[in-house]
């Protein structure tokens, strides 16, 4: 893949987009990609990251990707320029059923770095945006610096279609921020979205998922309704490597995006 | 009457299966360890041993693999696949506990994506078993349901004889009966009796183990620290097991070339699952060694309905701080009573 374009959303975050270099490739992923898939993406000589594809199903001329600059491979990914190759083995994984969300209220719920995920679900769905109802989004860094797709977010608080409920842990605000403060779990019980036909869509570190499943449940969600991606650790994304298992559910084959209800029958002592 | 392969004909099977372009693998004593390896003559092998140190998984699942060759250039990559070195080989002297090992692996590295070098190694390679007739406190088989004489994952099963002087011979497959084709005229027919097999007590009930294991109540069982407090996290119990498989990616090399390796990686170790942000969602090594248990005896057989254990002991054999399976699935019997 050909680096085409950088940005450098929050510090250490940076978003990629990728060309695909071989057609027949290209044609490959546009059949198969859904959002909620990953990818291997890697630099020779460094190795292989997992991360989601950013972009969504509905814009498939390119891939995105954004990542934490954090171990080597990432930090190869950071060096490299526009115009350099890198590897993307992909996409592996399950989807968010899109179609089955349909005439239903959307609530997407991320913290931090998790937004990237989310962030293809959410495209996706206002890239047809009349096959939904209302669109909620609820989303929390750790600090303004922190959080990423700015511009973005500045996009859907213009948009008279989509609620954007923005916040930032206590201490992490600037002198000039308007939107919340408070962690995301508070600030979703808060803006007390209504579970009527609604699914939540949550992507966030393991303790913001933790206590937004609780928030959801006091709000009347059902567990069914809800979807969630699991982030493990993987090396072939194949179903052989052997470590990105939640006893005994293969994240990289059977997820990576699951509904609570499936994910409270893992067993906790493996999340 | 049965066919029958005495021993000192055994070079002359050696010189003919060498001729016919096969590479003649056996147990044999390296240093100080016994393995599997090529031989030129059929001296070099050792039938003495109960098992060899290590498994013949090395054979078809190398500890380190090279997957593909690159080179940086300015304007584009140059990358080259790195097929296995191909070429049909016969292991002569597996043992049924090694060879039902690798047809316990084929599933999992054939669902979905398969695994071209794992298969391509399996095609061309003729499997001869002996049956043992030695076994020590280690071996636990028949605890696995199995037997010295299992047949599964064998082309051909030897029974030696008594007082070593050959083997009784059972073609099992199409690739076996292929292999001692090249031999027909070397082999003798005979009504001598096998000499007896090796007894091995069964050792857990384990059945009543995967009951325990398959109730999630069991997860969080105090139990799991206990037994594994000694654990060092070594990782030898995975790398010489014959069916444990997990394997890591990794690059070798310089800026502008270099390799893409897959090399074998261990549920034992900490940095296995370790998340970029520092969440480990198996951060001790009891979560660790449950992994390893549960996969062998509950995840493993719930996606391809076979235990990933062929009952070959050397985890426990090699243990340094004398751990194992055994001792775990035997202290889990005792639990379900």
């Amino acid at each position: 893949m050909k680096i085409v374009g950088r940005h450098d959303e929050a510090p250490g975050v940076r978003t990629m987009k990728l060309e695909f270099q071989d057609p027949a490739d290209h044609e490959i992923f546009k059949e198969t990609f859904r959002t909620g898939m990953f990818g291997l993406y890697g630099v020779y000589g460094e190795g292989e990251s997992t991360f989601c594809v950013a972009s969504p199903e509905t814009r498939k001329d390119y891939i995105e990707c954004t990542f934490r600059q954090s171990g080597r491979v990432t930090s190869a990914l950071v060096n490299a320029d526009i115009g350099d190759l890198i590897t993307f083995r992909g996409p592996y994984g399950n989807r968010f059923p899109i179609e089955e969300f349909h005439g239903k209220n959307l609530l997407f719920v991320s913290g931090g770095i998790a937004l990237p995920p989310t962030r293809s679900v959410i495209w996706s769905c206002l890239d047809q945006r009349e096959k939904f109802g209302k669109v909620t989004i609820v989303y929390g860094a750790r600090s303004v610096a922190d959080l990423v797709y700015k511009h973005e977010l500045e996009e859907w608080q213009e948009r008279s279609d989509v609620d954007l409920v923005l916040t930032v842990d206590p201490g992490g605000e600037s002198p000039d921020w308007k939107n919340r403060v408070g962690f995301v779990p508070t600030v979703l019980e808060e803006a007390a979205p209504s579970p009527d036909n609604c699914i939540a869509v949550i992507c966030g570190p393991p303790i913001m998922i933790k206590f937004t499943l609780i928030s959801l449940k006091k709000l009347g969600f059902d567990e069914s309704n809800v979807y969630t991606t699991l982030e493990n650790r993987m090396k072939c994304g194949l179903g052989k490597c052997g470590r990105c298992n939640v006893g005994s559910v293969y994240v990289c084959k059977e997820g990576p995006v699951f509904t609570a209800a499936e994910v409270s029958l893992m067993p906790a002592g493996d999340l | 009457m049965t066919k029958i392969l005495f021993s000192d004909k055994l070079d002359n099977c050696v010189e003919r299966w060498k001729s016919a372009g096969l590479t003649v693998i056996g147990p044999v004593q390296r240093a100080n360890i016994s393995t599997y390896a090529a031989v030129e003559h059929a001296a070099e092998l050792d039938f003495g041993l109960v098992l060899p140190d290590r498994s013949i998984k090395d054979l078809f699942f190398p500890q380190s693999e090279p997957m593909l060759r690159y080179t940086i250039k300015k304007e584009s990559i140059d990358t080259d696949e790195c097929l296995p070195p191909s070429g049909p080989r016969i292991i002569f002297g597996a043992r049924p506990c090694d060879a039902s090992g690798m047809a316990i692996d084929d599933p999992l590295f054939g669902w979905d994506y398969k695994d071209e070098y794992w298969f391509q190694r399996r095609n061309e390679t003729v499997i001869v078993t002996i049956a043992c007739t030695k076994a020590d406190d280690f071996c636990m088989c028949t605890s696995l349901k199995m037997a010295p004489d299992s047949t599964k994952g064998s082309d051909i099963m030897l029974r030696p004889l008594a007082g070593n002087k050959g083997w009784l011979v059972e073609e099992l497959t199409d690739r076996g009966r292929e292999a001692f084709k090249t031999i027909a005229d070397i082999l003798q027919e005979s009504s001598d009796p096998a000499a007896p097999l090796a007894v091995v007590e069964k050792k857990f009930d384990l059945d009543a183990c995967v009951a325990w294991l398959q109730n999630p109540e069991n997860f969080e069982s105090r139990f799991w620290k206990e037994i594994s407090m000694r654990c060092i996290g070594c990782a030898s119990c995975t790398y010489l097991c014959p069916t444990c498989h997990c394997f890591d990616i990794q690059d070798e090399g310089d800026t502008y070339t270099g390799i893409r390796r897959k090399n074998w990686d261990s549920c034992s170790f900490a940095l296995f699952t370790m998340h970029t942000s520092g969440h480990n969602p198996r951060s001790t090594q009891s979560a660790r060694w449950r992994q390893r248990i549960m996969h062998k005896f509950n995840y493993f057989p719930g996606k391809f309905s076979v235990n990933s254990c062929s009952g070959c002991g050397r985890c426990s054999r090699q243990c340094p701080v004398d751990m194992g399976i055994t001792e775990t699935l035997q202290e889990i019997s005792k639990l379900s009573l």
